[in-house]
Order: C-alpha cells, then sequence, then structure tokens
C-alpha cells in the first residue's frame, strides 16, 4: 500500500529554499508517527541529497515515497553529472564554490553521509544528469512511537 | 546548564522569546560552520535525547544552520561573533521550534566557557 507519495521541485543555487523538500519531509514522517531514529536517518541523507542539487546542479526534483514497510527517496537532476563517483563518494573531496561554502556546504561529507544513513543507496551518473536512489526499511519497533 | 545561566552567562540575545524555555537543560554541544561536519557527526549519536539537550554553535546565519538542527532534532541553535540573523532566518527557526541565540563570543571563547561549565562536546560514535 502507497501511504506517502510527494513530488518536489528543487531550484538551483537558491540558498534561501535549500532544504524546505526535506523539512517536509522529516515533518510528515514525524506525524505518521515512526521513531525518531528512522526519521533522523532520513531526514538527514534528504537533506544532503537536496542540498547536493541545490549546489552542484542544473536543479532537479526529489520524490519520497512510503509503500509498505519501505521508504524511497529519489532525487534527479539535470547535469552536469560527477565525472568519478568514486572519488565523490571519499569524504572529504568536494567541488563545491566559495558561495556554497558561505553557505555551510563543500565539507566533501555529504554523499558518505547519505550512504552510511540509508539502507540501500543507488547513484548513477552521466553529463545529462544525477539520480540518487535510497530505500531505508520501517523496522516494526520504528513503528507508532512518536 | 540551564539555558538561562547560559544566556545569562554568555551575555545571548534571544531571537524566538515564544520557544524560550530558561529551564530547559543543555548537556551537550557541537561547533562548525560546515553544516555536513555537524550531520555527520551529530547524527551518529544513538541516543535521541543527547541531540535534545544539545546545542548548535556556528557562525552560519544562514537558513541552513536552522534546516542543520530541524534535521537532527537538536533545539538550539548559538550564534557567534555578533552575527545578527536577518528576519526571515528567525522566522524559519520559530517555525522550526528551534530556539535561536547570539552572543558576541568569539566560536572559541564560547566553547570553551561551556566546556569549563561541564558541557560536553560531541564526537563521533562509531
Ligand atoms: N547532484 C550532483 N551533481 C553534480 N555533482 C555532484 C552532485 N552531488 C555531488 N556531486 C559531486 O560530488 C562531490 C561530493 O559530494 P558530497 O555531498 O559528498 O560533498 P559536498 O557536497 O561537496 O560537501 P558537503 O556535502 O559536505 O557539504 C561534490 O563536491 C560534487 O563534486
Ligand atoms: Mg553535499
Amino acid at each position: 500500500m502507497i501511504t506517502l507519495d510527494r513530488h518536489f521541485v528543487i531550484v538551483p543555487n537558491d540558498y534561501n529554499e535549500a532544504g524546505k523538500a526535506s523539512s517536509e519531509l522529516k515533518r510528515t514522517l514525524k506525524r505518521m508517527g515512526f521513531s525518531r531514529d528512522l526519521i533522523k536517518r532520513v531526514s538527514v541523507a534528504s537533506y544532503e541529497a537536496e542540498i547536493n542539487i541545490v549546489i552542484h546542479s542544473l536543479g532537479g526534483t526529489a520524490d519520497f515515497k512510503i509503500i509498505d514497510d519501505v521508504i524511497y527517496l529519489q532525487f534527479i537532476d539535470c547535469g552536469p553529472g560527477i565525472p568519478d563517483i568514486e572519488l565523490a563518494m571519499q569524504e572529504g573531496f568536494s567541488t563545491a564554490n566559495e558561495v556554497s561554502r558561505l553557505n555551510g556546504f563543500g565539507a566533501g561529507m555529504g554523499l558518505k553521509n547519505i550512504k552510511k544513513a540509508a539502507d540501500d543507496m543507488i547513484l548513477v551518473s552521466d553529463c545529462n544528469g544525477t539520480v540518487l536512489k535510497l530505500k531505508f526499511y520501517i523496522r516494526e519497533d520504528d513503528k507508532n512511537v512518536g | 546548564m540551564k539555558l538561562s545561566q547560559i544566556v545569562h552567562k554568555f551575555g545571548c540575545t534571544v531571537y524566538t522569546k515564544d520557544l524560550y524555555d530558561p529551564e530547559k537543560t543543555i548537556d551537550f554541544a557541537f561547533c562548525s560552520d560546515l553544516m555536513s561536519d555537524a550531520l555527520m557527526i551529530m547524527s551518529t549519536v544513538k541516543d535521541g535525547e543527547t541531540l535534545r539537550d544539545s546545542v548548535l554553535i556556528t557562525g552560519l546565519t544562514t537558513n541552513q544552520s536552522i534546516r542543520t538542527a530541524e534535521m537532527l532534532d537538536v533545539e538550539v541553535v548559538l550564534l557567534v561573533r555578533g552575527k545578527i540573523p536577518a528576519e526571515p532566518v528567525i522566522e524559519l527557526a520559530r517555525e522550526s521550534g528551534i530556539v535561536l541565540l547570539g552572543t558576541n563570543l568569539t566560536m572559541f571563547n564560547v566553547s570553551g566557557l561551556m566546556y569549563q561549565e561541564g558541557i560536553q562536546g560531541i564526537s563521533l560514535h562509531k
């Protein structure tokens, strides 16, 4: 059964709006009564992914779905893509510019953090764009806590 | 430390008056201007109570420090070096339930003083 299905457009370089989709996701998950730990992992990963689209891409979308006991997050952007995913996954590697650093990002920690938070992660990228798919399993003790 | 002690001792401005609870206790802190560092380190804390009793100390006055606190369930953000947040940032803090404080002290000095008061730093939990 589908219990959540939301779609957001993520605008590049808009630092004021950045994080709004993840914030709404977090509030929705809270209302749905999941455990703090699960909500935190999902929102931290979502926020990092959303910020990546804002600071590194030409813009994109975020889709949040819950089907049965799995939370799916999908982020798609319009490029320029990640030339070397292995390198990008390394802690500390960042191509973030001065403006994003002034806005608190560019430590090169985001992707690593996302990988740690999610139960499953698929990252596919070429010059046309990047697709990030994340999966979080809802365990019995994650339900009806809040 | 009680929030009221923090405000008093470090001469803090309280930007979100309606959310301010002088009796709230703060036992832990983390400081950074890089939000991914905060997200990485603080999200490794397993005990949810710890984060709720934490303060995020930062020089970053934008929406992103508020959003970061929100994602982590951290309820207090302390801005250092007399930086004044813009009205929309205060508004976002209010809307997100984040207590936003500001002090004229530098990041190092306010952190050191808090440490002396027994506030513990948050470090990476493996
Ligand atoms: N959606 C994307 N489009 C293009 N490049 C990306 C995208 N996401 C990540 N990257 C590339 O991968 C690098 C590493 O990303 P990661 O999120 O780990 O760190 P960061 O965004 O640079 O800094 P931080 O996340 O710590 O603020 C980025 O610097 C960028 O070069
Ligand atoms: Mg990033």
